[in-house]
């Protein structure tokens, strides 16, 4: 019947008669959700004056046949979402998508939603952590937090200072993106923490790789992504508070945040954190000198109108963290001896005292971010952000200079990133964005001691093209390539034996600037041009099983601790020296994922091999000899490696109260040339959860545990010395490779919510970490040499919402 | 959207100028506050001649000391910072100021050699030499070496070996000993 209307009009039955097949046209596509990506169900497009409409399927296909050629006004509604009208010319047949906008109630569940986070990559596994999660794990530094994921580890420097590491990869081959933005610190040093509070942040997505060039093409290991809080679009004011009190260390954090929000889309928004710790505890001992003291602060201000809006950020991020006081040792015969002791070589009662060795950093960040919809397809965003950085090293030193630091480095960075996503048509998507970067680093000469890190300026600029192509839910592939052009402008002093006994001085004769004598000031210039590339499928196979496959190509500049760093390691007794002649490291990485989803069971499982060539590490060259005693050199050398390995996780729901979950991660690092393996490389894990749920009470009952391997495959960089024993000279081993033994550690999670219902929302949590008080050492512990790992932990905590 | 392209373009005119923008000044040297570059052992007795060695990270060999038997030495330690020849530094000076977190400490090997405290030696509050200053007592002939500590912050002030004290090792040098009838 409707469709008889429709072929009423006679003039148009006319034309028809010309071409043939006026009213047989077909309009077809798919609805999707405007913020999401995802297909809507059960939208309806109608035509306009016609009786002829179509409905969106699961998938959010739709088909309407036998239309006219002509204009048609199309309106398209859905009963959560704001109706949308639209006029189009039809000629032929038609593939045509929509997207369509949830209303702004339903809106604000789906920001809220941990799904309103999009994955970063389709054709990579993501891991994640939401808001839940993050309040859990409140207390906890970055690197900590993150550590319960498959293929995640932490590289730590005693009980304070932690390092994510993922693939075994860390520093320079990790990024850190916080609300869009690239975090500059002095991410280039093992013992430097990433200066970041994890509480200022809603959710953090992990990538193995690099999950999208917009970050940089330079992070071979992975990026760590993190979300800050989305604005509700409602007159409406909430916020969260968690407070931890923890037994190991006398200390305790707690955290606060609140948002203000307007519906005419303004929103205002404050956090702050604040953290202290007195010495730590391993099971038997006290370890001097281990507190913390922390604090965060961040505001926002900003407006979102769903298509256009913009905001202000400033964050301050300060601590100062003590290092185990047993670790600052003069020379290797006290490093020996701090091996063959059983306990730290200086214990002290407990004490919230600070002394040297400590570390003091200072991060703010002020950052503008502005977006606008152009029109239904293309979006422009623009990001700026400013950091400095400031951080001070104070070691043990004589003459009451303990007070002064003997490094301190303030790296300033102007960062700017643009860009413009466009999505054609569903299937094809684009983005091109520019990236520009500026950075300033000064060491400050009053510290009485050799620079770490000379003066520089870098200059970073690069840009980059990715697409996708989704022609359907089940299929979707992904690429992009990046260019960055580094400048890197350094004016360093090296000791003048130093610069001619490695050559340096007959290569590089023509950026010596001025001479001193004993040292001798040089100016080197450094270009590197880095193409990185990524190209990825992700098919869905079943209707719970999706596999993706990726290859990404990645080229890093060497950072400048491996082209410059010059000074003594009180921790390890080397002396460590950057090397000018290296050269970018390229790397190539496959991974592979499988990734089940149903309702009881999830699983995946997902390999990767990584070939890099000119891999940047440090090794020990030769002995230097100084005047307290001699002393084994590390140098930044290039090699080829391979690595591979696969995490795999698996969760199930046997019972709608019991809840598993088990994640483990092995990684094999060959340096191909010397044919040994690497260093620092994660001993396989296992870590699992079992999980329980009262019915009636909501208690929620949690016992984890984790099993580190002892790591089988290091390289031998142990060394001899000679040393007076009762009288006579001997000579002596001194082991710094062999990885500590296997171990296990027991967790305990209990979660209550004691109030649910009213307009604040409480629940009490009591954590007891390492349960059985166990003693044991990390491979991954840069100053395993000195001490236990941390004993017992004991912590409360109490979570408002409201 | 031709627009947002040449606005986009447009920025890309500073990143690009970016590499010609500053440079940076030189920077200032450092004067390095804790450098000990130079040890001298001063020895002097009743019966045999006085000497002097001295040990630094330039010289290539470094000196013996000669001793005879039955003798008694006395022997001053001195920590020197002679970066600039201009400006040497006496560290002994701030050893014995901070007698309290300094210890000096001789360590013999392969020879018969054993010292106490001695004259003009500094004293810490807890009353144990810092033995800046040592008396030494040879008893028998033969050839070895003594190695020189000075110890930063040692956990005790009295031990006859170098694990007993503990603490840092600021600095460790070693010289050969003969020891003649």
């Amino acid at each position: 019947m409707n469709q008889i209307k429709f072929f009423v009009p006679l003039t148009l039955l006319a034309l028809a008669t010309v071409k043939g097949q006026l009213c047989s046209l077909t309009l077809e596509g798919r609805i999707i959700d405007l913020h999401e990506g995802t297909p809507i169900f059960g939208a309806v497009i109608s035509i306009e004056g016609t009786t002829l409409f179509g409905q969106s399927d699961e998938r959010g296909y739709y088909k309407i046949p036998e239309v006219c050629k002509g204009s048609l006004k199309l309106k398209i509604t859905h009963e959560q979402c704001n109706t949308i009208e639209k006029t189009l010319f039809l000629e032929s047949n038609r593939n045509q998508n929509f997207e369509l906008e949830h209303h702004i109630n339903e809106l604000n569940e789906i920001i809220l939603s941990e799904a309103a986070v999009n994955q970063l990559n389709l054709s990579l596994t993501e891991s994640r952590l939401n808001a839940e999660e993050i309040a859990k794990l409140s207390n906890d530094n970055l690197a900590e937090a993150l550590s319960g994921m498959a293929g995640v580890s932490v590289l730590k420097t005693g009980s304070g200072i932690a390092k994510p590491m993922i693939h075994g990869l860390y520093g320079s081959r990790v990024a850190i993106v916080a609300d869009g933005m690239r975090l500059q610190d002095q991410e280039w040093g093992a013992d430097h923490a990433p200066n970041i509070d994890l509480n200022g942040f809603e959710s953090v997505q992990v990538v193995k790789g690099v999950a999208t060039l917009r970050y940089g093409g330079d992070t071979p290991g992975g990026m760590i992504v993190l979300n800050p809080q989305k604005a509700y679009l409602a007159d409406s004011l909430y916020g969260a508070s968690v407070i931890n009190g923890v037994t190991n260390g006398k200390g305790g954090s707690m955290s606060a945040k609140l948002t203000r929000t307007l519906s005419n889309g303004y929103y205002y928004s404050g956090q702050f954190s604040l953290k202290q710790f007195g010495d730590r505890k391993a099971p038997d001992y006290i370890l001097t000198n281990t507190g913390l003291k922390e604090y965060a602060v961040g505001m926002r201000m900003g407006r979102n109108k769903i298509v256009k809006g913009w905001h202000l950020d400033y964050r301050h991020f300060q601590n100062t963290t003590g290092i185990l006081r047993a670790a600052h040792i003069g020379n290797i015969e006290d490093l020996l001896r701090a091996i063959e002791s059983s306990i730290p070589l200086r214990i002290d009662p407990f004490s919230y005292t600070l002394d040297a060795p400590k570390q003091e950093a200072k991060h703010q960040n002020l950052q503008a971010h502005f977006f606008n919809e152009l029109n239904d397809q293309s979006k422009l965003i623009l990001n700026y952000s400013y950091q400095r950085s400031n951080r001070k090293e104070y070691d043990v030193r004589r003459g009451n200079r303990s007070g002064q630091a003997a490094i301190d480095l303030t790296l300033n960075t102007h960062d700017f990133l643009g860009r413009i996503e466009w999505d054609k048509n569903f299937d094809w998507n684009f983005e091109w964005g520019l990236n520009g970067m500026i950075q300033d680093n000064f060491s400050n000469p009053e510290t009485g001691v050799k620079r770490l890190i000379p003066d520089y300026i870098k200059v970073q600029a690069g840009s980059y093209l990715t697409g996708s192509y989704r022609p359907s839910t089940t299929f979707n592939w992904e690429w992009g390539f990046r260019y960055d052009q580094i400048a890197i402008d350094a004016k360093k002093f090296y000791d003048t034996k130093i610069w001619n006994e490695s050559g340096y001085s007959s290569r590089f004769s023509d950026i010596e600037t001025k001479d001193f004598g004993t040292q001798i000031l040089v100016n080197p210039k450094l270009n590197y041009g880095n193409f990185s590339g990524q190209t990825g499928v992700a098919i869905q196979l079943g209707k719970n099983l999706t596999t993706r496959f990726s290859y990404l190509h990645t080229q890093r500049a060497p950072n400048i601790s491996e082209l410059f760093s010059d000074g003594l390691h009180h921790s390890l007794a080397t002396i460590e020296y950057g090397n000018l002649l290296l050269d970018k490291e390229i790397s190539h990485k496959l991974l592979l994922g499988i990734n089940h989803t149903g309702g009881s069971l999830k699983y995946g499982i997902e390999p990767y091999v990584n070939w890099i060539s000119d891999f940047i590490f440090i090794q020990p060259t030769g002995v230097e000899l100084t005047i307290r005693g001699a002393f084994p050199v590390w140098e930044y050398q290039a090699t080829d490696v391979l690595m591979w390995g696969g995490d795999a996780y698996i969760e199930m729901t046997p019972h709608t109260n019991i809840q598993y979950k088990a994640a483990a991660a092995y990684t094999y690092a060959q340096d191909q040339l010397a044919q040994n393996p690497l260093i620092n490389v994660p001993p396989f894990s296992l870590s699992q959860q079992l999980s329980y749920h009262f019915p009636k009470s909501a208690l929620e009952f949690e016992l984890a545990h984790r099993y580190t391997a002892a790591q089988k495959r290091f390289p031998n960089t142990n060394f001899y010395i000679s040393q007076i024993e009762s009288g006579a000279r001997v000579q002596k081993e001194i082991d710094i490779s062999t990885p500590p033994p296997a171990f296990h550690t027991f967790d305990l999670y209990l979660t209550w919510p004691i109030q649910q219902q009213s307009k604040v929302n409480t629940s009490l949590r009591i954590i007891i970490q390492n349960i059985t008080n166990t003693t044991y050492f990390d491979y991954l512990n840069r100053l395993r040499f000195y001490s236990a790992e941390l004993g017992r932990i004991a912590q409360i905590q109490l979570i408002f919402r409201y | 959207m031709k627009k947002v392209f040449s606005v986009m373009l447009f920025a890309s005119l500073p990143i690009i100028s970016l590499f010609n923008a500053c440079s940076k000044e030189d920077p200032e040297i450092v004067e390095e506050q804790e450098l000990i570059t130079t040890v001298i052992l001063t020895l002097t007795s009743n019966g045999a001649p006085d000497q002097s060695v001295r040990w630094t990270l330039e010289s290539a060999d470094t000196p013996t000391i000669s001793l005879q038997v039955n003798q008694e030495y006395k022997v001053a330690i001195s920590f020197l910072d002679e970066s600039d020849p201009q400006d040497i530094e006496d560290i002994t000076e701030e050893v014995r100021e901070e007698a309290d977190e300094h210890q000096v400490f001789y360590e013999f090997s392969d020879v018969n050699v054993s010292y106490i405290s001695g004259e003009g030696d500094t004293i810490d509050e807890d009353n144990n030499p810092v033995n800046v200053n040592t008396l030494w007592t040879v008893t028998d002939s033969g050839s070895g070496s003594v190695t020189a500590y000075l110890i930063h912050e040692p956990i005790s002030k009295i031990s006859s070996t170098r694990d007993g004290f503990g603490g840092e090792t600021d600095v460790q040098v070693s010289f050969p000993i003969v020891i003649t009838e």
